[in-house]
């Protein structure tokens, strides 16, 4: 019982330090003035040590393990006091804060988490533009969205050295991030930078909140979604698209290369062998035609008239004995005569028709 | 009744001496800084936190927060030295370093408040007049900042102010270049994309035409060797048949004009012939 009374005591002189003299106080001194004559012996006698034993109590604080104790004595920065119970001299002159300094604390830029609890993959997301576009060093938009983690590093210049403190980091983040990415382009923003950019605006948030001596310690700066804004976006994804076409054509040229080179190769090579071939075969049918002339040719030697003679009318008798030759025989007189007259148009027309050649010796 | 009476005046007693306790003695907290004023008119220095004595009812304490206070101003568009218009929004942390000079000169906050408005907003144009968009966004940023934080603090000096830290916190451009901008962005990946498609039809080009190419020139190099290799043969055989038909020209001569005539009368040839001819000699 007792112990609840400290606390609601406690949250009492937290909630307003300096509150006019202590009730407790005077009500003591009234009872143990009204305590002399004795006219209230057995009640006043126990009324004052109990009041007395209970704002003395009230100096009893606990401190969570997430949580430091500082401790002011009329109002001046006196101690710092670590997790679990300890004790103050009681209002008027000591009073505690407990600031929670190991919890992490979060902030979004850019966009807040709406539904859903934190964390969870059902929460939404609705951006914050005024606070998300940002200009690059080239002078294009992107659209930033990030969010800061940070701890009280120090409670005692936390408490006493900044006032506004969540507005305070929230707004040296904005100017931090926008002044990285000022010194950035769009490309290394939207790309490859991304690493250094959260490094160098923790860096540089840092130094910030230490200029201030804010006790804020930085743990993270996150980078969540980084795109270009919403009007461009399709341009962006377009180029990101040309980049393939780009591949794409070159990968069909390698392709109509890799075709046409083997192709032609074998093209060529099959040129080459059929020269080889033609020059093979030259050679060769000269050869053989030779080595038949030759072989002929010294027979004929041995009988010269006779072969001359049956070699003339053997190939005589070839030509005139085919069907297909039309013969006419005429006089040499008459051949000397006649005027030659060539029927060009029956000439082809009727080949067998006309005398008989007379074949072989008579 | 004399018991009352006297009991009484006891407690007024001890009520005075509270009042009296409380009128004499103030405590200043740790975020605060204090002055303390006699009939208006200031006694001492600056109090510091703790605890703290003065006379009662003649002297009076003023409480002035000590820690570093936020100012954040008004998003205000701004004009660049290249003729841009941007929307500037920044804060300033600012300290009051000598209570009593901020008392007499400014003695509220709020009051601090509009001060810190009119000379930051001007120190913020000079500067930022000097520079253009793009100094501004990228490489002058800190200077600026520092440039300002420098002359605001040189101007706030009398109030008992100073001034941590200017910071731009953002710059925008107004919506009518905000689309200036997006327009000029999408032209620029157009650029960008287009250049890619050409590069990458540049490349196909090449590719291809430097395969016809040297398909071409494969194949005329197999016409070359070719040709070379059908003449060899050519020359070889031609060779070989001299060799062989150099042995008697004249027989020669007749064989192949034999052949000649069987390959060259076949079908649908007409001779006139007479009997003067060799091929009649014994039919006469």
């Amino acid at each position: 019982m007792n112990w609840d009374w400290d606390k609601l005591n406690e949250k009492r002189q937290r909630n307003a330090p300096p509150t006019p003299p202590d009730l407790n106080k005077i009500g003591d001194e009234f009872k143990k003035f009204k305590d002399i004559p004795g006219r209230f012996p057995g009640g006043a006698k126990l009324i004052v040590p109990v009041l007395i034993l209970l704002w003395l109590l009230s100096g009893i604080y606990i401190v969570q393990p997430d949580e430091m104790g500082v401790v002011k004595r009329f109002g001046a920065f006196n101690r710092l006091t670590g997790p679990g119970p300890h004790y103050h001299i009681p209002f008027p002159v000591e009073s505690v804060l407990t600031p929670t300094v190991s919890q992490v604390q979060r902030f979004e830029v850019g966009f807040r988490t709406i539904g859903g609890r934190e964390g969870s993959s059902v929460s939404q997301f609705r951006p914050v533009p005024e606070e998300s576009l940002m200009l690059t060093g080239d002078e294009n938009i992107v659209d930033v969205q990030f969010i800061v983690q940070y701890q009280i590093k120090n409670p005692q210049d936390y408490l006493f050295r900044i006032a506004q403190q969540d507005e305070t980091v929230k707004n040296a983040a904005e100017a931090a991030m926008r002044e990285v990415i000022g010194n950035n382009k769009i490309d290394s923003v939207l790309t490859t930078g991304k690493l250094e950019i959260q490094n160098q605006t923790k860096k540089l948030l840092q130094s910030i909140l230490d200029k201030y001596e804010s006790g804020i310690s930085v743990v993270a700066v996150q980078l969540q979604d980084v795109h270009p804004p919403r009007e461009v976006v399709d341009a962006f994804k377009d180029v990101a698209s040309a980049r393939e076409d780009k591949i794409r054509y070159i990968n069909e040229a390698d392709a109509y290369l890799n075709d046409l080179i083997p192709k032609t190769r074998g093209q060529a090579e099959a040129m080459l062998n059929q020269a080889r071939a033609y020059k093979e075969q030259k050679v060769r049918q000269s050869q053989g035609e030779s080595a038949r002339f030759l072989a002929l040719l010294t027979e004929y030697e041995k009988a010269p008239e006779v072969t001359r003679k049956r070699l003339y009318l053997e190939a005589m008798e070839e030509i005139l004995s085919n069907k297909g030759v039309e013969k006419t025989i005429i006089s040499q007189d008459a051949a000397s005569k006649t005027t030659p007259l060539l029927p060009l148009s029956t000439f082809s027309q009727t080949p067998t028709a006309g005398v008989q050649p007379q074949k072989g010796g008579q | 009744m004399s018991i009352f009476k006297s009991s009484s005046v006891l407690l007024l007693i001890v009520l005075a001496a509270i009042v009296l306790i409380t009128q004499s003695v103030f405590t200043v907290d740790q975020t605060q800084r204090a002055i303390v004023l006699q009939l208006g008119k200031p006694v001492g220095g600056a109090r510091g936190p703790g605890l703290h004595f003065k006379l009662p009812f003649v002297q009076n304490v003023i409480y002035m927060d000590s820690r570093i206070l936020d100012y954040d101003a008004k998003a205000a568009e701004i004009l660049t030295k290249d003729k841009k218009t941007m929307v500037v929004d920044n804060y300033a942390r600012w300290q009051i370093t000598k209570p009593l000079d901020f008392y007499t000169t400014l003695r509220t906050v709020s009051r601090a408040q509009a001060r810190l408005e009119d000379i930051i907003y001007a120190e913020l144009r000079v500067a930022l007049g000097q520079f253009t968009l793009a100094q501004i966004v990228s490489s002058k940023r800190a200077e600026i900042m520092e440039l300002v934080t420098e002359k605001s603090n040189a101007a706030l000096t009398p109030f008992g102010i100073e001034i941590v830290d200017v910071r731009i916190k953002r710059t925008d451009l107004p919506p009518e270049n905000q689309n200036a901008i997006f327009g000029r962005m999408r032209a620029e990946r157009e650029r960008q994309a287009k250049l890619y498609r050409s590069e990458g039809r540049e490349e196909m080009a090449k590719i291809k035409s430097s395969a016809d190419k040297e398909r071409a020139v494969l194949l005329a190099e197999a016409g070359r060797k070719s040709e070379i290799l059908r003449g060899e043969g050519d020359a070889q055989a031609a060779a070989i048949y001299a060799e062989a038909y150099n042995k008697d020209k004249e027989f020669y001569a007749f064989t192949k004009s034999l052949d000649a005539y069987k390959k060259s009368f076949r079908d649908n040839a007409k001779m006139v012939l007479t009997p003067s001819s060799e091929f009649f000699e014994y039919m006469h």
